[in-house]
């Protein structure tokens, strides 16, 4: 039998390519024990690696009798195994909680004999740490595809936030290298609980993306349309079973492990955002933890900066108003290494521009490169009781650098020269020199055509 | 001939001071009276005696003449640890009598500018606090976290973690400040506190402080390290009361 140091290390170990760590979507009040939830989220430390904890984040167990390619729990793999009992981690978990180590618990697992059994004992985990122990801190759970309906159900009674891995952004990627995880298998639950939420008028959705868009009820793909929203009396029964999962659901895919275009993982986050109305899709960039020859070979680097990129383009959509056929369409299916979206976007749409700050709608604003949602908000308050001048958009946090190009202020126009010119602005923001097209990539020393996978061999 | 003022460092001895810049003259300064040393005055020194009267009629008046939101701004400045936060407060404040509730939209103008800097020090340190907050299991169950934050935020710390730990006896100390928050039971004050009230670590504490480094040590991704990154996020200063980086 292992001792609680070695199941925290090998369970850790295993649970660390889950990317989401966020806290963010509830405010929960404690009933006099212990725990409480902040609507902004808080992150209390940092790895070596940078990214944030937040949240103890652990697999319940690893022991899995699935053999996906890209995981390092697969059941081909020769890996310490080990598992967690319930009452050990609800123990670990209070213990961390009260030192003010972490904000909650995360917890997923390998599939150890069936789904159902896995999430069962998730459960029990669960509703101890919640009812025998008061906990009112935040819960991250993790839905695994083929659960039986009534244990997400319950699972969501109990979490703030669930999720159900998408892994793979195709279909033949997943038939590749998950081939016993389905895609049915795992729209399903994500259906169901969009559903729940929706029954119960709690549905929030992604960003700011649908702040004018009503809350269409489409169905998932399946033909099959969501639950309708109840009605005043039948909400007040249904609340009484708890309340279901108020900080929505997430997903993530793993980036660089298939052969998948930037387009087609954007499109595939957007239709996930669009009728599922996740909070979030988390983007796990690949890590050669196998040797399988279906995977890019284990020297490949971890591709951190398409990752990056890949994260703009899901700010663009859920924050910006952009849509994924905007940020990349067919002629130019990946994203550029060296410049954000939203430049390149401005570059390809330059008859956009330049845009008046003291004039245009809100909307306009935030298509601007250098300006965030923070400095677009201030833009607008500003002009409401003075008009802003070329001076204010520092001080309100603008980065002229790339904004100068795109924007005029009462009137004048602050770029280097008057003729918009996308290939001499690119040239300018990026400080390089050579007359390079517009459709190429510059990926370090090479030139690669736009339209041809750029991320070969980046970080 | 500007006045330079001297107080007590109190909220409502500030808040005399900007009354007295309107009633009794213009301020060129305003600075905390220097508890440590006999402090010689100069001429055209003023001190301010705190009057409750006086800091009410200003304080009633930010919340009516500039707004509820500016007055609860106010005090976050002033629980800023910045040399002449004084006057960067009082020249906002000045500008929101004239303006009124705008005056916060004047994000370009560079007193509003100067005040929204010094006020994102506090709820930044506040956020980060929030997170990066320690605390020991002591003897009888006290949990007990010591900080040396930047600002003087204890009271904005207080009523998150009293919420939080309603079962709990706790104690946050800051030792730059000789001051500590004693809560229970979901109540709470501020007191004091001094170094040797501490009683000694309960028998299960250093092993939970190792599980928790084991834990810190094998969330991270080997192939990403980022130490950059990870400083950034979490400044080396508050390293030294982080159990994860303390080795």
């Amino acid at each position: 039998m292992k001792d609680i140091y070695e199941k925290l290390k090998i369970l850790a170990d295993s649970a660390k390519y889950d990317v989401s760590c966020s806290t963010s979507g509830t405010a929960r009040r404690n009933n006099g024990k212990i725990g409480n939830a902040q609507e902004s989220g808080i992150c209390h430390s940092w790895s070596a690696d940078g990214r944030c904890i937040s949240l103890l984040k652990v697999l319940f167990s690893n022991k899995c009798v699935y053999d996906c390619q890209y995981c390092v729990n697969r059941r081909s793999v020769e890996c310490e195994r080990a598992s967690f009992e319930p009452e050990e981690l609800v123990r670990l978990t209070i213990e961390f909680y009260r030192r003010n180590y972490i904000e909650g618990l995360f917890l997923s697992s390998a599939v150890e004999v069936s789904p159902d059994y896995t999430s069962e004992r998730i459960l029990r985990a669960l509703r101890m740490l919640r009812n025998d122990y008061g906990f009112a801190g935040y819960i991250h759970a993790k839905i695994i595809p083929g659960t039986s309906p009534e244990l997400v159900h319950q699972i969501g009674l109990v979490a703030d936030r669930v999720s159900v891995n998408a892994e793979l952004p195709s279909e033949k990627s997943l038939a590749l290298l998950a081939p016993q995880k389905k895609p049915e298998a795992i729209f399903a639950p994500m259906k169901q609980i969009t559903s729940t939420l929706i029954e119960r008028r709690a549905l929030k959705g992604p960003g700011t993306m649908f702040k004018n868009d009503p809350l269409s009820l489409m169905d998932g793909g399946d033909g099959i349309p969501f639950l309708k929203a109840s009605g005043k009396k039948e909400l007040a029964v249904i609340r009484k079973q708890g309340i279901f999962a108020p900080a929505g659901q997430t997903t993530q895919m793993i980036i660089g492990a298939g052969e998948e275009t930037d387009r087609q993982i954007i499109k595939v986050s957007e239709n996930i955002y669009r009728p599922f109305k996740a909070k979030r899709v988390y983007f796990s960039a690949y890590v050669p933890v196998s040797d399988s020859p279906l995977l890019p070979d284990p020297s490949t680097p971890v591709p951190l900066t398409r990752e990056h990129r890949m994260y703009q383009a899901d700010w663009l959509l859920r924050f910006y108003g952009f849509r994924a056929d905007e940020i990349l369409d067919e002629k130019n299916p990946y994203l550029d290494p060296l410049l954000d979206p939203k430049v390149t976007w401005a570059l390809r749409n330059i008859e956009r521009f330049p845009i008046e700050v003291n004039k245009a709608p809100l909307e306009d604003i935030l298509r601007i490169p250098g300006i965030g949602t923070t400095t677009a908000l201030r833009i607008v308050r500003q002009r409401r009781v003075s008009a802003v001048c070329y001076e204010d958009l520092r001080k309100m946090g603008v980065v002229l650098k790339r904004a100068k190009y795109f924007l005029t202020c009462s009137g004048k126009y602050y770029g280097n020269s008057p003729d918009l010119n996308p290939i001499r602005i690119r040239r300018e923001i990026l400080g390089i020199a050579d007359e390079e097209q517009l459709s190429m990539f510059r990926t370090g020393t090479e030139i690669v055509p736009a339209g041809e996978n750029p991320w070969k061999g980046i970080r | 001939m500007l006045t330079e003022y001297i107080y007590d460092g109190t909220f409502e001895g500030f808040l005399c001071c900007v009354y007295a810049h309107y009633y009794e003259g213009k301020a060129g300064s305003i600075t905390k009276v220097n508890e440590d040393s006999q402090q010689a005055f100069f001429t055209g020194q003023v001190i301010v005696e705190t009057d409750e009267d006086k800091a009410m009629t200003v304080y009633h008046a930010i919340e009516k003449k500039i707004s509820t939101f500016d007055l609860r701004r106010a005090y976050r400045i002033f629980l800023c640890d910045s040399p002449g936060k004084e006057m960067t407060l009082l020249n906002y404040l000045r500008f929101g009598f004239i303006k009124g509730s705008y005056v916060s939209n004047y994000h370009g103008n560079p007193i509003v500018r100067d005040a929204e800097l010094l006020e994102k020090k506090v709820t930044r340190e506040l956020d980060r606090l929030k997170g990066l907050l320690r605390f020991s299991v002591l003897e009888g169950n006290i949990l007990y976290a010591e900080v040396e934050p930047d600002n003087n935020i204890l009271e904005f710390l207080a009523p998150h973690f009293s919420d939080r730990y309603k079962s709990e006896a706790f104690i946050i100390h800051d030792l730059k400040r000789d001051r500590a928050v004693i809560s229970k039971g979901g109540r709470w004050y501020i007191s004091e506190f001094k170094p040797e009230d501490v009683p000694d670590l309960h028998d299960d504490e250093i092993r939970y402080r190792a599980l928790w480094r084991d834990y810190f040590d094998h969330i991270a991704i080997k192939e990403r390290t980022n130490p950059r990154c990870q400083k950034q996020f979490m400044p080396v200063r508050y390293w030294k009361h982080l159990t994860e980086m303390q080795r």
